[in-house]
């Protein structure tokens, strides 16, 4: 056994590697250098704003563009000058993309016929991915007579059919109502975990992204600005990006002032929040975020550290309610709570005190 | 949709519309028509129907040869014209310089016919003494191919046109995912792409077909030493006048080409019903 054997052996090759995909259109970048793994077996999330560059991240890993640097691999194999067909992936598109003059059957079989397996071996491959998708008895139907729920289920067994190492799925939800988008992603979930393929699914949609998500990278303005499991980017973001898209978070921006345990953001005249033992020194600039169910909103101050705030607006939710309210310099901050948790019904005007602990402060560098 | 609130002159000008474009254009050739079935021809006293023009036709081999022709050339241009347009529309889904390109495709419909036979005829004269020369044979001697060519740069316009509408209804996302499916290019064009266009293709077909059946002015110019239908009847209309055999050639011609639309049309509405 050689020495990269023994060390293959004992680091799992990641089932996609991106290692510094880029795309420029000329003089527009759609894509800065990005690298990343991806492990084997995982369901990988890739989140961000329209027009940031997940997209193209994911069809550069499918084959449908080519990238202007950098290499991708999936299973450890150089794959960047193949096309589609010849990569170990396979996709779910946003919509409109099964072929409408084929059956439901037809559709989920293309690829294994073009891969000239035995004519029984393939329907019966494909009835079973119909079943796996909750679509027995679907097969004769064409596409348009099914719904757009359905018709992303038919895709999502013409890709599960081929047995790919990964299946990348871009915007596979996006078209669908609210309530069957919930549905869809536990769904999705249950279907990867019981395959146990690599998903990579594209999507602007957070709430989708934590249901589904073993890990999330979120990637804005051609950029990967952070990754980590979906409890990580929640209640841990390192990037002040982060914080501002993922959950309902109130950023604060400002100067560090003092040292040690002295060490405070300065927001502005009057409004400063302590930060105990911040990892920076003075002068520098930085954020903060605190999410929004950890204020609390009361006519004193009910925790550690608290400001005067005037509420602006009230949305009752019914199980839960969301205030907007000023601080004292003007800026605006989000409260969520528990309706029944609240002390009183605010309304639009009101003066309050808004609290929260020290701990809920996350701090920002970048 | 609703017209509830439609300006009722609207609905009868529309109608009014119709009918004068039916009267102007349609009336003529059903006019002729039917003074083709007449024994006495034109201004004769009284009608008389008779097949007896036609048979007089259909029994002259110098017709029969002629008819050979055209269908012949219009064989070839179909087989040329249809590939053609299709790799055109597909050029164009992927260049950046669309309007340009479009304009390049549609040019010769702009130029006159006589213009396009004159110049190509002048062009093949030159070709041939390039190739006698370097060759020692001449090349591009008018013939069945230097009118197939004429025709050909009438007719693609027509059949890009009319695939490039088709095509345009196709979603490319279905391409891309019959590529993810492990289907290289063709493959994808040839079972996703094409069974979606048929139609367009099919009708862009009998378009040419027709196109090249009529066509006149380019073969006239560019065919070898044989007639087509179009170019004998003009001829023999010069020498002969408007005789009831002229009658009965265009009423041939208007039957061709009426029932190839009225086929086209059929299949087309039969497929949209299924």
């Amino acid at each position: 056994m050689t020495v990269q054997e023994s060390a293959a052996r004992t680091r799992p090759v990641p089932a996609v590697e991106a290692e510094g995909i880029a795309k420029n259109y000329g003089s527009v970048t759609a894509l800065k250098p990005t690298s990343f793994a991806i492990p084997a077996g995982s369901y990988f999330v890739l989140l961000g704003p329209s027009g940031g560059g997940k997209t193209t991240t994911l069809r550069m890993i499918a084959g449908l563009i080519r990238p202007t640097g950098g290499r991708v691999r999936i299973n450890g194999a150089d794959v960047t000058d193949l096309p589609a067909d010849r990569r170990d992936t396979s996709m779910v598109f946003q919509g409109a993309a099964l072929f409408p003059h084929m059956t439901v059957e037809q559709n989920v079989a293309y690829g294994l016929t073009l891969r000239r397996l035995p004519r029984d071996r393939i329907r019966s491959e494909a009835l079973e991915m119909l079943k796996l998708v909750g679509l027995a008895g679907f097969e004769r139907r064409r596409p348009h007579e099914l719904s757009g729920g359905q018709q992303q289920r038919v895709q999502l067994a013409r890709a599960l059919v081929l047995k790919t190492s990964v299946i990348l799925l871009d915007e596979p939800l996006a078209a669908l109502d609210a309530q069957l988008r919930r549905d869809m992603c536990f769904e999705l979930k249950h279907i990867q975990e019981s395959v146990g393929i690599t998903f990579v699914h594209v999507t602007h949609n957070q709430e989708e992204a934590m249901t589904v998500a073993d890990e999330i990278a979120l990637i804005a303005d051609g950029e990967l600005v952070e990754r980590g499991t979906p409890e990580h980017m929640y209640e841990t973001p390192e990037r002040r990006f982060t914080a501002g898209f993922i959950g309902e978070n109130t950023l604060l921006d400002g100067i560090i002032h003092g040292h040690g345990q002295e060490a405070r953001l300065v927001i502005a005249e009057g409004l400063e929040i302590p930060l105990p033992n911040a990892p920076v020194g003075e002068g520098r600039p930085a954020s903060v975020s605190i999410k929004s169910e950890d204020f609390r909103l009361a006519p004193e101050a009910v925790d550690a550290v608290s400001a005067p705030v005037e509420v602006v607006d009230v949305f009752y939710l019914g199980f839960s309610t969301v205030m907007h309210v000023r601080l004292p310099d003007g800026r605006p901050a989000t409260v969520r709570s528990t309706t029944g948790a609240l002390p009183t019904r605010f309304r639009s005007g009101d003066r309050a005190v808004l609290s929260w602990r020290p701990e809920a402060v996350r701090l920002h560098l970048a | 949709m609703t017209h509830d609130y439609e300006n009722p002159w609207g609905y009868r000008l529309k109608w009014l519309y119709m009918l004068t474009v039916v009267g102007v254009l349609m009336l003529p050739v059903f006019y002729t028509l039917y003074i083709s079935f007449n024994y006495g021809g034109f201004g004769a006293a009284e009608y008389e129907f008779t097949w007896l023009w036609y048979r007089t036709l259909f029994e002259n081999q110098e017709i029969r040869t002629t008819l050979g022709w055209t269908a012949l050339i219009a064989v070839i241009v179909v087989a040329c014209t249809i590939p053609l347009a299709l790799l055109a529309a597909k050029f164009y889904q992927r260049t950046r310089f669309k309007v340009p390109f479009v304009f390049l495709m549609l040019m010769p419909l702009f130029v006159p016919a006589d213009v396009t036979a004159a110049a190509l005829l002048v062009y093949f004269k030159n070709l041939n003494t390039l190739t006698e020369s370097v060759l020692g044979l001449a090349m591009f001697e008018l013939s069945l191919w230097t009118a197939v060519i004429g025709q050909i740069t009438w007719c693609l316009p027509y059949a890009f046109v009319v695939i490039l509408v088709t095509m345009a209804r196709f979603r490319p996302e279905q391409a891309e995912a019959a590529r993810t499916c492990g289907a290289n290019a063709w493959q994808a064009f040839w079972h996703v792409e094409f069974p979606q266009i048929r139609a367009g293709v099919f009708a862009s077909t009998a378009f040419v077909a027709i196109l090249s059946f009529n066509e006149y002015v380019r073969t006239n110019f560019l065919k070898g030493g044989f007639d087509t239908f179009p170019t004998y009847l003009v001829s023999y209309m010069l020498n002969t006048g408007m005789t009831p055999e002229v009658y009965a050639m265009a009423g041939l011609f208007t039957v061709v080409s009426m029932s190839v639309v009225i086929v086209v049309l059929a299949t087309t509405m039969l497929r949209e019903r299924s």
